[in-house]
């Protein structure tokens, strides 16, 4: 489900609006750049990327439906683009905790590294199609819309990606 | 790991925050960049606009001061006429006409005598 009431009415062509998405929408295509590169580096070069891409494409989305899918299509292409000149980084392992004081804490931050690096050694495209679907919670539409393909093929990506990481996460408990 | 506890983990990385310092880098990165864009937003049409006045300026065309000539007094030469020369007429040709060939013929005296021996009658052809 997109964030609908983010961007509302938006004039085209109005820096302050401009600024606004900006602030509004960073965390969201930083954390999805995140997920699908695994290191912060090239994570905030994408985002700035899909910023500057949104400010020379101008605020004129349907909806904010519309433009919500638009960023997430552009973060994920940027990704691809990126992630074809590379290996996958292993920085994944690497996630910010802010709270690993408290033991339950702890515990949450174990299993979401361990995930995390999973996550890392899928294919790229199974990757971003998981991050979408299971982190930020698009539907399979949207996701479908994003990445570019079907939703027939998202949900077959994103199944295979369960088995994948199921089997990862297993290998390493044994 | 089950798929169930997989699904919970990943909605609570939902709304994991980001570092505020990456943050912090995408929104200067960005600014720059917009404020980059927008300095050549105005410098492209500012340049465009004084190119084309500089050519209109320098394209137009210019009065040029007209240079009055004055007319160059005319000699007027006068020409004399050539010296007199005889005038000789061509002699006309002559049309040759063809002779009439005449009849070489041998005169023909005819004496008729008369009765008379007095009288003696000449024919001369």
């Amino acid at each position: 489900m997109l964030e609908a009431a983010l961007m509302g009415e938006i004039p085209r062509e109005r820096t302050g609006s401009f600024e606004q998405v900006l602030r509004q929408r960073e965390a969201q295509v930083l954390r999805t750049a995140f997920r699908i590169l695994g290191n912060w580096a090239d994570a905030e070069d994408v985002a700035q990327e899909v910023f500057l891409r949104l400010h020379r494409h101008g605020l004129a989305f349907v909806n904010d439906a519309a433009a919500g899918g638009w960023l997430y299509r552009v973060t994920a292409n940027l990704c691809f683009d990126r992630t074809r000149s590379k290996w996958p980084s292993q920085e994944l392992t690497d996630m910010p905790s802010l709270e690993r004081s408290a033991e339950g804490t702890v515990l949450l931050e174990e299993k979401k590294q361990r995930l995390m690096a999973a996550l890392a050694q899928l294919p790229v495209k199974e990757r971003a199609a998981v991050v979408l679907r299971e982190i930020e919670g698009l539907s399979t539409a949207e996701v479908a819309e994003a990445l570019g393909s079907s939703e027939v093929t998202v949900r077959s990506q994103i199944s295979k990606a369960m088995v994948k990481l199921r089997g990862i996460l297993t290998r390493e408990d044994v | 790991m089950t798929e169930q506890e997989m699904r919970e983990v990943f909605r609570e990385m939902r709304e994991e925050p980001v570092p505020a310092d990456s943050l912090a880098r995408v929104r200067m990165g960005v600014e720059q960049g917009v404020g980059k864009r927008r300095r050549w937003k105005f410098a492209v049409p500012l340049v465009a606009a004084g190119c084309i006045v500089a050519g209109f300026l320098f394209l137009r065309p210019t009065k040029v001061p007209v240079r009055t000539v004055e007319p160059a007094q005319i000699e007027i030469a006068k020409v004399q006429p050539p010296p007199e020369m005889p005038v000789r007429t061509a002699p006309r040709p002559r049309r040759v006409r063809p002779r009439l060939q005449q009849a070489k013929t041998v005169p023909v005296l005819i004496r008729i005598e008369t009765e008379d021996p007095d009288v003696v009658i000449l024919l001369v052809n």
